[in-house]
């Protein structure tokens, strides 16, 4: 029988052939001519030409095409090409009806019947397109490559993964013996390679199918989907995008893209193609519940699931928003839902971990992970999400073990061997413990910043455990990194992080080192800490919008000079109407689509936290951070703590703002850019004004804001602007003036330049070093960011004997920069005149790691630090270090002496 | 046949028979070169050379750093105005500053070849190069006025200096082909860049200077700067300037003391190089104050014995496992710092 079938097929091929050199023997201008302007194109010339329709998405047409083909001989090939035509455009029941009456014996039309089951599986019937193709595989000596490779995706969908991979190792048995030729062929081998976990084969062989056929549109974007399952978008990108020079209307790479670049702009030119692709509406539908938009968002799921009511991926989302929700009669209808055609599926659960892990749920992601491992311990995309959520909770030893296990099968994975990498930076890092912290910085890290950082750290855990009568689980795991690469692919995995500066996961706290930032560092880590409190309190329940608002609002309350002063922003947004209802605060992050843009987010939720605090006290607060930790709707809890519900909350707030509106009663100007930082609030924001006077005519520009103060007198942009340019024509005593005016107008600025900042420079050209102190002093009330005004009045204060002060703004310098050399000399000053011994060997040990130019003087230094703290040991293995590169100076041996005379004595 | 002569032979043997060591210095334990022997009866000459500025700007810098130059080696240094020639720009002088004459390739080799008469057998000669190089096209040149000088030219014109301690320190850009001329066993030769794409004005002669004011680079505090210590000041300084900036450095200074024409980024103990650049001072030493008292000139030369065997042992750090090493050394250096108590009461 099978011999027959052979024979009967290469007894096909040979007219086929023929006819194929028949073609290619023809005059070139009656190939050129396109069917349908010709007199009789042949059935071959119809295919040919709706095969190219088809690859550039001209589905109609195709369609069109395909159907005049009426030679029975070419049926098959018909019947393929509309049954594309159909799919590629979501019109499932009609691609059906075109193969169904064609495979009425499918071992002896297995490619229809393969496309059949195929289409089968597109629309979530698997068991049909098992059995389909088992017949197929059954009646067939040497079935097609293709059909050999989608039979061992539906029985690994359907839980057979032992009688999966021997179909897939018969189509890499195929391609080794030599009978691959075509390219969708060695695409499908490739896709057998992916599935055997020969990942390395995989790569090669769709390279191979790509230089075979550069239009197989197919290969290249599961070619492409291989990259992004391995977190290489940029290879992803650059397949999605060439299949998508051949074929702009091409869904599967459209949908590819969107998970990379522009998804709403992709996934909307996807479903415009085909409105029925279920990756394009799983793709939206997961995008929409990200950006918290849940109403669109079920509505693609549903009707992904409606196509095709088998999609693992869409199944797996709402397993995991009912396990978040802690609804686990849905969860439990879902798993069985799944269950049905692919029994406690390794991918579902793996989705379902990968989905926790992103909503911060590191516990439940870890359960989920386990699971997946469980069933299936060949799931290295389930270990590792495992290993990233542990890392997360901070089991730093199994997370590894995980890891590596993934990068041992799976090397291709950019996420995996990433986060292993930053182990590697880890390892070389200094691991420090304080009462309630374990911290992980590098070396020099640990020498100059942990000194300032851990009475921080425990200082900050005794105020906010009284404030929030919450103790968090401990130790805290703190990892400072100074690489931002590897900050960044510790928190996400993946080395771009945008303008994040430090990321608290419950337990764990990633921060950028403070030496790559030029912003106060001991906000930022009061930030995170609090982050720590509201996100324990409700086991991560709480929201983005909540936990920022409340970490952003807890900075104004650390220290004085610390929080967001960000007065015409507000008044901005409020005449742009860009502040959202308070319930779709967490829009305001996820839909950020600049830095500003989330600035502004950390700003509004701020605002919203102050208004609970000024409004309903830090006791309703608190009650609405114990609401979050159960599953309730939002407005039930806000009506639980406030007795009201979302919309009167919300009118209340707007209130509050158009209040604060005029309280700060400045005119903003509709031409005047916002002020520009990085760091999403924490750090310097600069003005703009410095940058115009450098720009334009000092005349025309100083004409043009008189003009403006004259219109509204409360113009504070233009008043700070005239001073800046009356400045540079040292025009004093006007400059003076304007800038006295900007800053009674909004005495809290705190962009750069400041109004006082100005003034002390006008005041320190002038010679007035008083009026300048005094206006640095102004400057400082609220700007934390500033690094050489605090150490001017610190010197300033040590030379006239003002100790305490000095303190003050030496602490405030350090708050910035504690890697100047010249703070610790200060420092170490004050230390010595206050009798602070103690301080003085803290401050001249960070000398000896900072002060590189000298390190003979930095190690003298220390040791007689060391000797007058009675640490006669230390004091005498540092001289040593000093005497050894200046045997002869006479200082260090005197210290030598005395250093062994007291240890002596001891 | 000189005992020079006989030393370089030996050393470069020393050097050609070993090509698998590490091509640290090869000089003896006990550090008694046949070079830098200075003493109260030798002197030292430093000859500065200032080439052509590209601007006015410019050539005020160079004008600076060579006023500062020269100020910094009579008032801090100890070289009387006569022994510092300085060859300027197209010779013209500018202010107070004394120059001796152009920086053309004839005048400077007019220059050498009258201080080479002046000189006497051990006497040191310092020569530092201000200005713009170029290495890019052809041989490496120094841009002086009139026609460029190579480095060939200059090795030949110090060719007649063999019983003189030579230091060239090289400032200019792409001056790393041009120095390598210069390498030869017993000479220290600094480059303030390692490679002919090093083309822009480095800043390295800037830190140089700021180094020997004051005696800022002397880092061993030993009131005398070795050409090692300002190596390496100015280095450092060079290199906290481009990270501060944040910037990739444009310029790497080496050093090179062994004659290999191998130069080093990082020359000091242990290493390839820097063990001649030690003891290669730029202060001429003048004669102590007397002490009345007889123990004094014992205790001073005790001192100094001690003040070896410190050195000696600090080369051999390598071969003393760490707490031997320490333990020694500490012996050797309460013994010194005791003696120095002593002497320093003595009348």
């Amino acid at each position: 029988m099978h011999c027959l079938k052979q024979t009967f097929k290469t007894f096909l091929r040979i007219p086929v052939l023929m006819l194929t050199l028949a073609v290619a023997l023809l005059p070139a201008n009656s190939l050129a001519q396109a069917p349908g302007t010709g007199l009789n194109p042949s059935a071959q010339e119809l295919l040919d030409r709706g095969d190219e329709l088809l690859l550039r998405g001209s589905y109609l047409a195709a369609l069109e095409v395909f159907n005049r083909v009426d030679d029975d001989f070419f049926q098959t090939q018909a019947a393929l090409g509309l049954s594309r035509a159909h799919m590629e455009t979501g019109q499932y029941g009609q691609a059906e009806a075109v193969l169904q009456p064609a495979v009425t014996s499918p071992a002896d039309n297995p490619q229809l019947a393969t496309r059949l089951a195929e289409l089968y599986v597109m629309t979530g019937r698997s068991q049909q397109a098992q059995v389909l193709l088992a017949e197929v595989v059954d009646g067939q000596l040497n079935p097609p490559v293709r059909t050999l490779v989608q039979y061992g995706l539906v029985l690994a969908l359907r839980g057979d993964r032992d009688s999966a991979d021997i179909q897939f190792n018969a189509a890499l048995a195929r391609y080794d013996s030599g009978l691959v030729f075509d390219s969708a062929d060695v695409a499908m081998v490739a896709v057998a390679a992916r599935q055997l976990d020969e990942f390395h084969d995989a790569n090669a062989l769709f390279s191979e199918a790509v230089r075979l056929d550069g239009n197989n549109l197919e290969a290249l974007v599961l070619w492409g989907d291989l990259f992004q399952e391995k977190f290489n978008d940029q290879d992803a990108q650059i397949n999605y995008n060439e299949a998508l020079e051949i074929n702009r209307r091409y869904a599967p790479a459209l949908a590819g893209l969107a998970r990379i670049e522009s998804p709403e702009r992709n996934l909307s030119r996807a479903l415009d193609a085909n409105s029925r692709s279920v990756a394009a509406l799983q793709t939206f539908g997961d995008l929409m519940l990200r950006n918290g938009r849940e109403d669109e968002g079920l509505g693609f799921l549903a009707q992904a699931l409606e196509i095709n009511p088998e999609s693992i991926p869409a199944l797996a989302t709402l397993a995991a928003r009912a396990a978040m929700n802690d609804d686990m009669q849905e969860f439990a209808r879902l798993r069985e839902r799944v269950n049905a055609f692919s029994p406690e599926s390794a991918d579902f659960y793996a989705s379902i971990a990968e989905f926790l892990g992103n909503n911060y749920r590191f516990t439940e992601a870890v359960e989920y992970a386990r699971r997946a491992i469980e069933r299936d311990p060949r799931n290295w995309h389930a270990h590792t999400v495992l290993g990233g959520n542990l890392v997360r909770l901070g089991e730093e030893d199994q997370g590894k073990q995980h890891l590596e296990q993934a990068f041992d099968n799976d090397p291709f994975n950019v996420l995996t061997s990433n986060m292993l990498q930053v182990f590697d930076v880890l390892e070389e890092y200094a691991t420090l413990e304080s009462e309630h912290f374990r911290v992980n910085m590098s070396q020099r890290d640990a020498r100059v910043l942990w000194p300032y950082m851990e009475p921080l750290l425990e200082d900050s855990w005794d105020r906010l455990v009284a404030k929030y009568g919450f103790e968090p689980e401990v130790p805290v795991v703190i990892q400072v990194f100074e690489r931002t690469e590897d900050f960044a692919v510790r928190s996400v995995g993946l080395p771009d992080i945008g303008p994040l500066v430090g990321i608290c996961f419950g337990k764990v706290v990633t921060l950028i080192s403070p030496d790559t930032l030029s912003a106060n560092w001991q906000e930022i880590v009061w930030h995170e800490l609090v982050h720590v409190f509201t996100l324990q309190m409700t086991q991560n329940r709480m929201p983005r919008w909540l936990s920022e608002g409340i970490s952003t609002w807890e900075e104004s309350q650390g220290r004085p000079e610390w929080g967001r002063r960000q007065g015409l922003d507000l008044i901005r947004a409020v005449r742009q109407d860009r502040l959202l209802p308070v319930g779709s605060l967490n829009d305001g992050f996820t839909g950020a689509n600049s830095d500003a843009d989330l600035s502004f987010a950390y700003f509004q939720s701020y605002l919203v936290v102050e208004y609970i605090a000024e409004q309903y006290g830090f006791d309703s607060l608190l009650a609405l951070i114990h609401e979050y930790a159960e599953i309730k709707d939002e407005s039930e809890k806000f009506f639980n703590v406030f007795g009201i519900d979302m919309e009167t909350f919300d009118a209340g707030f707007r209130a509050w703002i158009d209040q604060r509106v005029a309280d700060i009663n400045v005119y903003v100007h509709a031409e005047d850019s916002p002020d520009e930082g990085e760091g999403h609030g924490h750090g310097v924001r600069e003005n703009s004004s410095a940058v115009l006077a450098e720009l334009y005519n000092s005349e025309s520009l100083k004409q043009y804001m008189q003009g403006r103060v004259q219109r509204e007198p409360r113009d504070f942009q233009a008043h700070l602007q005239l001073g800046i340019v009356l400045f540079r024509e040292e025009a004093y005593t006007e400059a003076i003036t304007h800038l006295r005016t900007a800053h009674e107008l909004l005495p809290d600025y705190t962009g750069y330049p400041s109004p006082s900042l100005v003034l002390a420079q006008i005041y320190e050209a002038m010679g007035d070093e008083v009026a300048q102190r005094e206006q640095l002093a102004i400057m400082l009330e609220n700007q934390q960011h500033d690094y050489n005004a605090p150490m001017t009045l610190a010197q300033f204060a040590l030379d006239s004997g003002d100790l305490e002060q000095a303190a003050y703004y030496i602490d405030r310098a350090l708050a910035v920069n504690p890697y100047r050399p010249e703070i610790h000399r200060v420092n170490a000053e004050l230390a010595s005149r206050q009798g602070d011994t103690e301080r003085s060997v803290q401050e001249y040990e960070v000398l000896l790691t900072l002060d590189q130019n000298d390190p003979v003087a930095a190690r003298t230094n220390l040791a007689q630090a060391y000797l007058e703290n009675s640490q006669s040991d230390d004091a005498r293995m540092t001289i040593l270090r000093a005497l050894e590169t200046a045997p002869t100076y006479e200082r260090a041996q005197r210290i030598l002496l005395q250093a062994v005379a007291g240890e002596e004595e001891d | 046949m000189n005992w020079r002569f006989v030393y370089q032979v030996c050393a470069a043997a020393l050097l050609v028979l070993s090509p698998g060591l590490s091509l640290q210095a090869q000089l003896p334990d006990d550090e008694s070169t046949p070079w830098f022997q200075q003493s109260v009866n030798t002197e030292k000459y430093a000859v500065i050379v200032t080439g052509a500025a590209a601007s006015d700007a410019i050539a005020e810098r160079f004008l600076r750093w060579t006023r500062d130059l020269h100020d910094t080696l009579r008032d801090d240094y100890g070289y009387s105005s006569g022994n510092i020639r300085v060859l300027f720009d197209a010779g013209q002088s500018p202010g107070s500053l004394a120059v001796s004459g152009s920086s053309r390739a004839d005048d400077i080799a007019a220059e050498l070849a009258n201080l080479q008469q002046e000189v006497s057998a051990g006497d040191q000669v310092t020569l530092f190069m201000i200005g713009h190089g170029s290495g890019t096209f052809g041989a490496a040149k120094f841009n002086n006025v009139g026609p460029d000088m190579t480095g060939t030219d200059l090795a030949a014109m110090l060719d007649g200096f063999s019983e003189q301690d030579i230091v060239v320190i090289n400032t200019t850009s792409a001056s790393f082909e041009f120095s390598r001329e210069l390498s030869a066993l017993g000479r220290v030769v600094v480059s303030a860049t390692r490679s002919p794409s090093e083309r822009y004005d480095p800043i390295f002669p800037g830190y140089l200077i700021e180094g020997l004011q004051s005696h800022t680079a002397d880092l061993d505090r030993n009131a005398r700067v070795s050409v090692l210590e300002i190596f390496n000041y100015a280095r450092g300084r060079v290199a906290g300037w481009y990270e501060e900036q944040g910037r990739l450095a444009t310029e790497n200074a080496v050093l090179d003391d062994t004659g290999d024409g191998l130069f080093s980024r990082e020359p000091g103990p242990n290493q390839a190089d820097g063990l001649l650049a030690e003891i290669a001072y730029l202060d001429v030493i003048v004669p102590q104050e007397e002490k009345t008292s007889p123990q004094a000139q014992a205790l001073r030369a005790d001192m100094q014995s001690i003040e070896r065997e410190i050195f000696i042992l600090r080369n051999q750090k390598q071969n003393y496992l760490e707490d031997e090493y320490w333990r020694r050394l500490e012996a050797l250096l309460i013994d010194l710092a005791t003696r120095t108590r002593t002497y320093n009461a003595l009348p």
